[in-house]
């Protein structure tokens, strides 16, 4: 028997004991006291039909003066055991015959009777006196008194009670037999579910399930209560565990981007710092050479070193420049409003040509509707991707520039297409990464920080650019600006 | 006592001392004898009387037999047989009224329930016997043989109580039938109960 069983069958053992002795008890009781009072009516109707038959009897003996006869008569009362003692009287009040049960009881003493009756009762008491007049040819021969001991009443109590044990114990013994079946029905259920509880908290395995029972009551519910609630603690741990792993998961990718990002500042510092010296080293040789120059006066050399002093901090005031955008680029507040792009291509193209007008280059520009987007950072990014298409451009002849937009998958997707220099596709990550350039300073200048700014500035309204090329065939840079979103008309 | 004499002091007492004494003395003799006189026990005749009387109760005489009266007959003794009517007067047994007959010949028992011979009566005794042959009368008698000469019930003495004898072969030839209440309290039963008898 397992240890929780023990208690409940012995409470359920002991219930069915109580309940039974209570019933029993109360039963017994009632038994009792209609007895006691049964008893007494049965005893003095008895000891009324022994006065009659001694008085019937001892008509003879009083008519003819026969006391001998008489207590003969009386001792006949020894068969009764109910009598204590009797007195046989005359009419006129003298005790004729007398018996006693034993030598120390005493005998009954005679009452007045009522006129009129034949048999009266007096209750003293334990003690009960019967009299009885006997009448003879319809004249009183005598009267016949008998007591009696109500003592057995105590007697018949121990009886009660005796019989009241026995059935206890026999009830105490049914209780064991019948608490088996109760196990059976009630506790065993129980204790089952309560070992699967036990299991569940100790070993925290929420895949366990209580047994079904089999009857349709309440022990059945709180089983399916039970599984119900452990599926559901289950399908929350499930959760739990995945979610956690993919905070993990979460947590490392954000780490390896951190570490990306840590090591990309890195390379970006010390990329700065070399590019910042170079062309200042060549403004403290320049400015070296043109002190030198002073002293010996050599007038033809120094207008061609001024040249190269202006082209050095022109370099370096367009590194700081293209730094400044790159840096707005990532931490400039977005001021949304609504944007001509076809406008600010234009523009920029316009600016272009102004600026070398030699050159015979065909700008190609779609009519787009307006979007939503950060106008000034928009067109530092138009600027940069239309820049770089003139820049590559240059070494060809009648090269042709082409801003467009195309719908794809219900996407809008502008493109910037050039037949210029293009790239090496194998390259093509390298691209976007500050400071990479694909090609010599001295082929094309720059500052290999354009692209970067321009995928920062995409990002930030939500869009991406991805280009295609290849080497001496062009390149085409396709960007989106909001994921996911259609042109507005 | 004596100072009493000799110093009277009240003047209702003014008797002589000793004729005073005399007076107390008769008086207080006078409360001792009344009640004893009272309480004196019944003479034998008393008893036989009120015996024979109540005999009656105890008795079925046969069918068709004495119907009316019951007659109680006193042979010959006019005291006893006055006791008797005293006795019976006004009585009646199972309805029946009682009357007290005093027979000095026995050829007047035919009437008779009960007859009583008493031993003063001496040879008169069987003449009686022999007038109730046959006739369904209860006698009873007090002579020492009175059984023996065929009566049915006789009284004894007993100490100083009176008993009674039966003999119920007498009974059963004149079918008179004896309570077995009654037998009980005789003193001796010969023969044996017959169909009247019930011992």
């Amino acid at each position: 028997m397992k240890p929780g069983s023990r208690s409940i069958s012995a409470k359920l053992m002991w219930m069915n004991v109580v309940v039974s002795a209570t019933v029993l008890v109360l039963a017994v009781m009632a038994f009792f006291f209609y007895d006691l009072v049964s008893f007494r009516q049965n005893l003095i109707r008895n000891l009324t039909t022994s006065a009659q038959i001694v008085g019937a009897n001892s008509v003879s003996a009083l008519t003819f003066d026969d006391p001998q006869s008489a207590g003969t008569t009386l001792q006949a009362l020894r068969s009764s055991p109910d009598v204590a003692s009797a007195t046989l009287e005359t009419n006129d009040g003298t005790t004729f015959a007398s018996y006693q049960r034993a030598a120390n009881v005493p005998l009954p003493v005679a009452m007045p009777m009522e006129a009129g009756t034949e048999d009266q009762a007096w209750v003293k008491g334990t003690h009960v006196l019967l009299a009885h007049r006997i009448v003879f040819q319809g004249k009183p021969a005598g009267t016949v008194y008998i007591t009696a001991e109500l003592n057995e009443t105590g007697q018949r109590a121990r009886q009660y009670l005796l019989i009241a044990c026995g059935v206890l114990l026999i009830c105490m013994v049914a209780g064991v037999l019948i608490s088996g079946t109760a196990r059976k029905l009630v506790a065993q259920p129980l204790v089952a579910l309560a070992e699967t509880a036990r299991k569940v908290s100790r070993e925290r395995d929420y895949s366990v399930r209580a047994a079904e029972h089999k009857d349709k009551d309440e022990i059945s519910v709180l089983v399916e209560a039970f599984n119900e609630m452990l599926v559901q603690i289950q399908e929350r741990d499930t959760a739990l565990n995945r979610g956690r792993e993919q905070l993990e998961a979460r947590v490392e990718e954000r780490t390896a981007a951190l570490r990306a990002a840590n090591r990309e500042l890195e390379a970006f510092s010390y990329t700065v710092a070399h590019d910042l010296r170079g062309p200042l080293d060549a403004v403290q040789g320049m400015v070296y050479i043109l002190e030198s120059l002073d002293r010996e006066k050599r007038e033809g050399e120094r207008g061609e070193i001024l040249d190269h002093l202006k082209l050095a901090t022109r370099n370096m005031a367009s590194l700081i420049d293209d730094l400044l955008n790159l840096s707005r680029a990532s931490t400039a507040a977005l001021k949304k409003g609504r944007v001509n792009l076809t406008g600010i291509v234009t523009q920029i193209a316009e600016d272009l040509k102004r600026g070398e007008p030699e050159r015979r280059a065909e700008f190609m520009i779609a009519q787009l509707p307006p979007v939503e987007a950060d106008e000034g950072l928009i067109r530092v990014a138009l600027d940069n991707l239309i820049r770089n298409a003139w820049k590559y451009t240059s070494r060809h002849e009648g090269a042709c520039i082409e801003f467009g937009a195309i719908n794809r998958r219900g996407e809008t997707v502008y493109y910037v297409r050039d037949d210029g220099a293009g790239f090496d596709p194998k390259l093509n990550d390298q691209l976007f990464q500050p400071f990479h350039r694909l090609h010599s300073r001295s082929e094309f200048p720059g500052t290999g920080i354009g692209l970067a700014t321009v995928q920062r500035i995409l990002a930030r309204h939500g869009g991406r650019i991805w280009a295609e090329g290849a080497v001496e065939k062009g390149a085409t840079f396709w960007f989106t600006l909001k994921s996911g979103t259609s042109v507005t008309a | 006592m004596v100072v009493n004499l000799q110093r009277p002091r009240q003047g209702i007492c003014g008797w002589r001392g000793p004729a005073r004494v005399l007076l107390t003395a008769v008086a207080a003799l006078g409360v001792l004898i009344v009640p004893w006189a009272q309480a004196q026990k019944p003479s034998r005749d008393d008893v036989q009387a009120a015996y024979l009387y109540n005999f009656g109760k105890f008795v079925r005489w046969p069918e068709g037999a004495g119907r009316g009266s019951m007659v109680v007959c006193v042979a010959g003794d006019d005291s006893f047989g006055r006791t008797i009517g005293k006795l019976v007067e006004g009585e009646q047994i199972d309805g029946r009224p009682l009357t007290e007959r005093t027979l000095d010949r026995p050829d007047g028992v035919g009437a008779c329930s009960i007859l009583f011979v008493g031993a003063t009566r001496g040879n008169e005794a069987e003449s009686f016997l022999a007038a109730t042959e046959g006739k369904p009368i209860l006698t009873v008698g007090d002579a020492p043989d009175f059984i023996a000469h065929g009566g049915m019930i006789q009284f004894v003495q007993v100490e100083d109580h009176v008993r009674f004898s039966v003999n119920l072969e007498a009974c059963n030839r004149h079918s008179v039938a004896l309570s077995s209440e009654l037998l009980k309290v005789a003193v001796t039963v010969t023969g044996k109960a017959g169909t009247g008898g019930a011992r």
